[in-house]
C-alpha cells in the first residue's frame, strides 16, 4: 500500500489553500459559499466518474502509487481528493483572475 | 441507445450542458446587481487549468493511475492524454464560478438586511461541536477498528472522519440548542468548553447537526453488517436522547452519567463490531473499564455546574447527590475502572496506572461544599489537559501492544 499519490494531492490542496489565504479569494473570503461551491463541484464530478466507469469509458489501473482503498467499486479514495483539488483550483484561479481583471479596471479609472 | 453507443464525448456534452445551464442562470439572475460571472476570468482560469491538466494527465496516465477504452474516444490526444479529459476542467470553470456568483448574491442580500456573514455563522456552529473534544470520539473508534482488522481500509477512514466531526456536531449541536436557557446562566460557556449559541443560530445548528452526519451514517450502514448497524443505531439514539426535548437523559441523575459515557464507549464498541471482532471477556473488561471512566468523568464535570444547574431548574447526578458525594462517586468509579483493567490480559493491567492522574485531580474536591462547587472548574480545566497527556500515554501503550502481537 502506498500513500504517494494521496500525499501529493494533499500537499497540492494545502498549497492552493495558502494562495487562497494570502489573497483572501474563496474559502478565506466567504467560507459558507466556498464550501457549497466545492461540495457541488465534487458531487458533479463524482457523478461524471460514476457514469464513465459504468459505461466503461475509463477504468482504474492498479498502479504502485495508490493506497488501493476504494469508496465504491472501482472508485479509489484518491479520486475524491483529486476532484476536490480540481474544484478548489478552478475556484481559486477564477476568483484570482476576477481580482486581477477588476484591479486593471480600477487602474484605468485612476489613469483617467 | 445501447451502452456501446455511449462515447466519452457524448457523456461530456451532457455534463457540460448541466454546467452551462448553471452559468446561464447565474448570468441572468446576477446581471442586475453587477455581479454576473465573467467569461474573461473563466477563460483565464481555463487556460491555466488546461495547461495543468495537460501536464498532470500525462503524468497520471504514465504512472498507471487509470486508463481508457480507446474505442470510445475521438482519438485526439495530447501525447497520452485524450482530448475528452479536458471536459473536466472546462466544466469546473463554468459551473463553479456560476454557483459562486449565485451565492455571492445571497451574501450581499444578507449584508443588506443586516444579517451576519455566513463565514462567521458557520464558524459559530463549528465551535459548537467542541473541536477540543473531537479526538475523544474518533480515537476510540479508530483504535478498536484498527486493532481488530490490523489494516487501513475505507471503513476505517470514513468511520474515523464521522466520529471526528459530524458525530460531535450532532451531539453538541443538539445539546447547545436545547440547553440554551441553563447555558445562558453559566459563566464558563462561550469558549473552549462550548459556545453560547446565539438564538438566531439555533435553526442553522440543528440543520447542520442532522444533514452533515447523514451521508456518513448511510454509507456506514450500507457497507457494514446488520449487527454493526444496530450498534450504530443505539449509539446515535444515546447521543440524541441525552439532550433532546422530552427524553432529556441528561436531566435524569445517574442515567445522565451512563448516557454520557455511552457517547465515548459507543464508538469503540461500534469499531469492534464493524471490524467483525468476536467479542470476548477481554473486550468486556476493556469496554467496562472505559465505561466506568466515562461515568466518573461526566459526574466530576457536573460538580462545577451544581449552582448553575439548580438555578436553571436542571437535575444532574451532582445536583441530586451534592458536590462532595459526587466527587467521591467519581473517585470510586475511577477505582473500579482500574480494577477492571487489572483483570485484563497482559499488558492491559499497565493501563490501570492511567486513572491515577484523574483521581489526583479530583481528590482535593472530595469535601467541596455545594456553594463552592464552582471551584471544581479549576480541576475540570486540568482534566481537559490531562486527557491529552493520558491519551498520548495510552497511544504508546497500544503501539507497544500492537508490536507485541505482530
Amino acid at each position: 500500500m502506498s500513500y504517494t499519490y494521496l500525499a501529493a494531492l494533499t500537499v497540492s490542496i494545502l498549497g492552493m489553500g495558502l494562495i487562497d489565504h494570502r489573497w483572501r479569494l474563496a474559502l478565506f473570503r466567504d467560507a459558507g459559499a466556498a464550501f457549497i461551491v466545492l461540495a457541488a463541484g465534487v458531487a458533479l464530478f463524482l457523478g461524471w466518474d460514476h457514469v464513465g466507469l459504468r459505461l466503461g469509458l475509463f477504468f482504474r489501473a492498479d498502479g504502485p502509487y495508490m493506497t488501493g482503498l476504494q469508496l465504491a467499486p472501482d472508485l479509489p479514495v484518491e479520486e475524491s481528493v483529486f476532484l476536490l483539488l480540481l474544484s478548489y483550483s478552478a475556484l481559486v484561479l477564477y476568483t484570482g483572475a476576477l481580482r486581477l481583471l477588476s484591479g486593471r479596471v480600477r487602474h484605468h479609472e485612476r489613469a483617467v | 441507445m445501447s451502452a456501446g453507443a455511449w462515447t466519452f464525448s457524448l457523456v461530456n456534452v451532457i455534463f457540460l450542458g448541466a454546467a452551462g445551464t448553471a452559468w446561464a442562470v447565474a448570468a441572468l439572475t446576477c446581471r442586475g446587481r453587477g455581479q454576473a460571472p465573467s467569461w474573461k476570468a473563466a477563460a483565464a482560469a481555463f487556460a491555466v487549468l488546461a495547461l495543468l491538466t495537460a501536464v498532470f494527465d500525462n503524468l497520471m496516465i504514465s504512472a498507471g493511475l487509470f486508463d481508457y477504452d480507446t474505442s470510445k474516444r475521438l482519438g485526439l490526444v495530447l501525447y497520452r492524454a485524450p482530448i475528452e479529459d479536458f471536459g473536466y476542467p472546462l466544466a469546473a470553470v463554468v459551473l463553479l464560478p456560476a454557483l459562486w456568483h449565485l451565492l455571492q448574491g445571497r451574501t450581499q442580500r444578507r449584508a443588506a438586511t443586516g444579517e451576519r456573514a455566513t463565514g462567521s455563522r458557520l464558524w459559530q456552529v463549528v465551535l459548537a461541536s467542541r473541536p477540543l473534544s473531537w479526538v475523544n470520539t474518533a480515537f476510540p473508534f479508530a483504535a478498536a477498528y484498527l486493532f481488530t482488522t490490523r489494516e487501513v481500509d475505507a471503513r476505517l477512514l470514513v468511520g474515523t472522519a464521522f466520529f471526528l466531526i459530524p458525530y460531535n456536531l450532532l451531539m453538541y449541536g443538539v445539546n447547545d440548542v436545547f440547553d440554551y436557557e441553563s447555558d445562558r446562566r453559566n459563566p464558563r460557556k462561550g469558549g473552549a468548553e462550548g459556545a453560547l449559541l446565539d438564538k438566531g443560530l439555533h435553526r442553522l445548528t440543528l440543520v447542520c447537526a442532522i444533514v452533515v452526519p447523514l451521508p456518513f451514517v448511510i454509507w456506514l450502514v450500507a457497507l457494514g453488517s446488520l449487527r454493526a448497524a444496530l450498534v450504530l443505531l443505539v449509539v446515535l439514539f444515546a447521543v440524541v436522547a441525552y439532550s433532546a426535548p422530552r427524553l432529556r437523559f441528561k436531566e435524569r441523575p445517574v442515567l445522565d452519567s451512563a448516557t454520557s459515557s455511552t457517547h465515548f464507549v459507543g464508538p469503540a464498541l461500534y469499531g469492534f463490531v464493524l471490524a467483525g471482532a468476536q467479542l470476548g471477556p477481554a473486550h468486556a473488561l476493556i469496554l467496562g473499564a472505559f465505561f466506568c471512566w466515562g461515568m466518573a468523568s461526566q459526574a466530576f464535570g457536573a460538580v462545577q455546574d451544581v449552582t448553575a444547574d439548580r438555578a436553571g431548574g436542571l437535575a444532574s447526578v451532582a445536583t441530586v447527590f451534592g458536590a462532595a458525594r459526587t466527587v467521591r462517586l467519581a473517585l470510586t468509579l475511577w477505582t473500579l475502572a482500574a480494577v477492571l483493567l487489572l483483570l485484563t490480559p497482559w499488558p492491559g493491567p499497565v493501563a490501570a496506572v492511567l486513572v491515577v492522574p484523574y483521581m489526583a485531580l479530583a481528590w482535593p474536591y472530595r469535601t467541596v461544599s455545594d456553594e463552592h462547587s464552582e471551584q471544581a472548574n479549576a480541576g475540570w480545566r486540568r482534566f481537559l489537559g490531562a486527557n491529552y497527556a493520558v491519551g498520548a500515554a495510552l497511544t504508546q501503550l497500544l503501539i507497544g501492544l500492537w508490536q507485541l502481537n505482530a
